[in-house]
């Protein structure tokens, strides 16, 4: 885990002296509320429908278990109880109050967190595999890439003031946990055949109301050029990308109205210019960064564990448990445990502080004290030795955190919506409850396997609906609620466009729409075949035919 | 009927319009009559609270069998709290204000919040 030095802590500090400073300034009306305004943006401060809202960042998801407790003292002091975790592996709170908001900054900062470039037109949080460190399929560590470019993107003078907002993925497993194709820039860091670790660079990617799979314009970037890469892509952007239009000011559309092969060109002359002595990072700080990260005091243990096979064979709902959410680590003896956060009725996403406060102390005692926030609004401890698998479960479903239900049907991402989002269009939340709750027959969507649906409550898409297996978007149609279903998307690393299937549907009607797809699915289906492959395979017809019977 | 609403600027509260004053019930708010020029002069007197609150707009009402109610889905939901959320917010407190809001039907967009996305 990454420490901040003296340094950091002392700008931190300041930092939440002077936003204290800006709120004095504000309330007694010596600054109005659009020269304000900026100013709590950039400490991550929204006002939403019913309060102010605080997104902290989570730098690449990942937390120790000093900092999750201390995110759930937040919630208990200063919210309702409760916080949101996001797709960008933040955290949301959704009572907060402005006279209160410095108290919090101070208490962030005490364990080095703080709500910096949470929103705004600069580098957001960036996203990283939750998996890191832990997983064999990864062939290195991007946590020690995540961090550099969280420190290089930090407060970086020149793209403080974007066209628009930025976000980074970095991933360096071939199975994509990052939606890095999606994003404005993706990162897949491989090894060459030379043996040199390299990035595959997509740019241009996106959701919103103009969704692209971004195209790849770098297919071996030596890694440890990365940073001035980076630097002559956001300088491109920086240049052309329009400001005229809040709608078109995204990198995709300046990538897509170039051409991915223009656009290369203007990065890669940018590129030429650049001193690499001056713009990436020398290799004694990429050194100290990764120290950062040195491999954790793993034992050495068998890969079979008496203790998690005997609790397996006994317990079905441990079985069951292990089947969804357990997943291989890269040591033997060892697992990584997703806990989900979408039990049936749940707001997708939603801990309580009493929750956080059993993942801390699972992952102080049994963990290695890391916890991660998955972009799929989940958390995970990525290193719980398969001995004490069965204990870490018991504490889990005393804390109602064992919901055995990764990557299946009810695994839901939500967007807050229109119950909290000053954006939003329609709800969202409600529309994952109903589905979760008419998929809650565990065996059933075991048999129905993968399958991610993802909902927004407006066409700014944080819900990934675009990407979604289905994808569900809510729509204000003369002023009610109405949700248009999409198929055939996805974030992975065979990222695609879902398209509208047709006619929206009411929010009661979602439920039985949903139910009529994933019929339609099971009959047709062959073999292993997921439902997003079955999708591909045989087209829209059967799926349409079948939500849209009844209005024949 | 129309009311005037706005984000207490202290704590992000929902609040409303009475008298030169701001009260959290969308039940005690005042009303002004559709063809009213009261309810104009109203939001700029509310402008002029700029310390006090944030963005205040006026907002359409619609008879409910409860009483009047915010025209807007947005806007009933805001006087009530998330419905995620039922203990969170102003609807829990319960009660016959309450009762009216969540018994109120008929959809819009919120006017007034529409006029204040244009003004932007």
């Amino acid at each position: 885990m990454y420490r901040y030095d003296a340094i950091d802590r002392e700008f931190l500090a300041d930092r939440s002296a002077e936003f204290r400073e800006n709120v004095v300034r504000r309330l007694a009306g010596e600054i109005t509320e659009d020269q304000f305004k900026p100013l709590r943006l950039m400490n991550g401060l929204y006002l939403q429908l019913h309060a102010y809202m605080l997104r902290v960042a989570v730098p690449y998801g990942s937390l120790d278990s000093r900092q999750l407790r201390r995110l759930a003292h937040i919630a208990r002091v200063y919210d309702k109880g409760y916080g949101h975790f996001t797709t960008r592996q933040n955290i949301q709170y959704n009572w907060i109050r402005l006279g209160q908001a410095p108290d919090i900054l101070d208490a962030l900062a005490a364990v080095d967190m703080h709500a910096i470039q949470t929103s705004g037109n600069c580098i957001r949080n960036v996203t990283a595999d939750p998996y890191a460190g832990a997983t064999a399929e990864e062939i290195d560590d991007p946590r020690v890439w995540s961090e550099l470019i969280r420190q290089w993107s930090t407060l970086h003078p020149e793209f403080s003031f974007l066209p628009r907002k930025f976000k980074i993925a970095v991933t360096a497993a071939a199975k994509d946990r990052t939606a890095a194709k999606v994003h404005d820039i993706g990162l897949v860091l491989r090894r060459g055949r030379d043996g040199t670790l390299g990035f595959e660079v997509i740019v241009g990617g996106g959701q919103g109301r103009t969704p692209y799979v971004g195209p790849s314009i770098a297919e071996h970037l030596p890694a440890g050029r990365l940073l001035s890469y980076l630097e002559a892509i956001l300088r491109v952007y920086n240049r052309h990308g329009r400001r005229d239009n809040k709608y078109k000011a995204r990198i995709k559309v300046l990538v897509a109205a170039l051409g991915a092969e223009a656009f290369k060109r203007e990065v890669d002359e940018e590129w030429s210019k650049l001193d690499p002595a001056l713009a990436d990072a020398p290799d004694t700080e990429l050194a100290r960064i990764r120290g950062a990260f040195t491999p954790l005091a793993f034992e050495t243990l068998p890969a079979r564990s008496e203790a998690f096979e005997t609790a397996r064979a006994a317990d079905p709902a441990f079985a069951r448990f292990a089947r969804n959410n357990v997943k291989a680590h890269k040591k033997s003896g060892y697992a990584i445990v997703e806990i989900s956060l979408k039990a049936p009725g749940q707001t997708p996403g939603d801990a309580s502080a009493d929750q956080m406060d059993v993942v801390a102390d699972l992952a102080e005692r049994y963990g290695l004290d890391d916890i991660r926030v998955t972009h799929e609004q989940n958390l995970v401890l990525p290193h719980v030795k398969l001995d004490d698998l069965p204990t870490v479960f018991a504490a889990l479903q005393a804390a109602g955190l064992a919901t055995p239900n990764i990557g299946l049907i009810s695994d839901i991402i939500a967007c807050p919506g229109l119950d909290y989002c000053a954006l939003a269009n329609a709800r969202a939340i409600p529309i994952a409850q109903s589905i979760a709750r008419r998929f809650e027959d565990q065996d059933r969507a075991e048999l129905v396997g993968e399958l991610k649906i993802k909902i927004s409550g407006c066409i700014n898409a944080c819900g990934h609906h675009h990407v979604g297996n289905i994808g569900i978007l809510g729509v204000d149609k003369k002023g009610e609620e109405f949700y248009q279903l999409s198929l055939g998307g996805s974030g992975q690393e065979d990222a695609s466009i879902g398209k509208i299937l047709g006619p929206g549907v009411t929010a009661e009607q979602v439920p039985d729409a949903i139910e009529a797809l994933v019929d339609t699915y099971l009959a047709v289906r062959q073999g292993e075949e997921r439902f997003l492959d079955t999708v591909r395979r045989v087209g829209f017809a059967p799926f349409k035919e079948a939500v849209y019977a009844d209005a024949h | 009927m129309r009311a005037i609403t706005a984000n207490r600027l202290i704590d992000g509260e929902v609040v409303f319009w009475k008298q030169g004053a701001w009260i959290e019930r969308f039940a005690d708010a005042q009303f002004f009559a559709d063809d009213d020029a009261a309810g104009e002069a109203a939001v700029e007197a509310a402008l002029a609270q700029s310390t006090v609150v944030v963005e205040p707009y006026l907002i359409d009402l619609v008879e409910a069998p409860g009483g009047w109610a915010p025209v807007s889905y947005r806007e009933r939901l805001r006087a009530l709290g998330p419905t995620n959320e039922p203990t969170h917010g102003k609807q829990a407190e319960g009660g016959a204000g309450v009762e009216a809001l969540l018994a109120a039907t008929g959809a819009a967009r919120s006017t007034g919040r529409v006029d204040l996305i244009r003004r932007k």
